[in-house]
């Protein structure tokens, strides 16, 4: 599971897996444990988990098919810590354009909390899906989200940098 | 004052107990709110809210100090209640005491403080 081949990573963790619910917990702590020793203060991990909760119920959620994909890195730079959450999962045409015009509408966005205090609102009147999991994660990971699509399958990708514990 | 009906909900992954003191109502949320706990919170909530109603309360407050993480779709139930109570003709304050060892909660409850300033507090408590 882990790339011993990417010198730079302190954490490279690839997992292909059919997605189920009871799955995000046992994740979230693998990923928890794995980035714990190289972050340097609480704040920056409990913004990687949120992230990383988002975007693995997401495709719990939305996946259609058995397989999908998770990917965490994380690098140490000059500046501190890289960290790179990746997911691929396929998709239905309908959720593929709803998410697409959610993240259309995100990248657009200028500041990231004041869009998603207007997703809230928005969300307040409604009593179906949340909708509000993507924004959250630049919104309270300061992470940037990005996504790709190939065919069916759609990519996410969010990216952001913390501090290093000293260690070197 | 009538007696509170609402009652302790939940099991060993994520539950939420109540207590009434006075006029304030007290939530004490345990455990991970995630995709197990979406439906609970989401009628809870309601149930809360009538309950608020019918007991005229003053405040209800979440104690969020065993509340290790919660998903956006918990967060969303939160955000109709919000939404319900800053709609309704009989309102009560809502309080978020916050644990200061989990960043994300002072984050995420800052978004329900900013829905309704006027009705949500954020507190830390030890």
């Amino acid at each position: 599971m882990t790339d011993t081949t990417n010198a730079r990573a302190l954490v490279s963790l690839t997992l292909s897996f059919r997605p189920l619910a009871n799955q995000i917990g046992p994740l979230r702590t693998l990923v928890s444990d794995l980035c714990k020793p190289h972050l340097a203060d609480p704040d920056g991990l409990s913004r990687l988990l949120l992230a990383a909760h988002e975007l693995l119920e997401n495709i719990v959620k939305y996946s259609v098919g058995e397989a999908a994909e998770f990917h965490l890195q994380l690098e140490a730079e000059t500046s501190g810590l890289l960290v790179r959450l990746r997911t691929k999962n396929r998709a239905a045409p309908e959720r593929m354009a709803d998410a697409r015009w959610r993240l259309d509408a995100l990248a657009a966005a200028r500041d990231p909390i004041a869009h998603y205090d207007e997703l809230i609102r928005e969300s307040a009147g409604r009593r179906d899906v949340s909708g509000l999991g993507l924004a959250r994660i630049p919104a309270e990971s300061e992470m940037a989200l990005r996504y790709a699509t190939e065919q069916d399958w759609l990519i996410l990708i969010a990216e952001g940098n913390t501090s290093e514990r000293v260690r070197r | 004052m009538s007696a509170l009906t609402l009652t302790a909900v939940g099991g060993e992954a994520f539950q939420v107990t109540p207590t009434l003191i006075d006029f304030n109502l007290r939530l004490v949320f345990t455990g991970s709110g995630d995709m197990n706990a979406t439906a609970v919170v989401n009628e809870y909530l309601k149930l809360v809210h009538e309950e608020a109603i019918r007991l005229g309360l003053a405040q209800v407050s979440c104690d969020f100090k065993h509340l290790t993480f919660m998903n956006s779709s918990c967060f969303k139930s939160f955000v109709v209640w919000i939404d319900t109570v800053k709609n309704s003709d009989v309102r009560y304050q809502i309080a978020f005491l916050t644990n200061p060892a989990l960043p994300w909660q002072r984050r995420s409850l800052e978004a329900l403080r900013r829905l309704a300033a006027n009705l949500v507090t954020i507190e830390t408590i030890a």
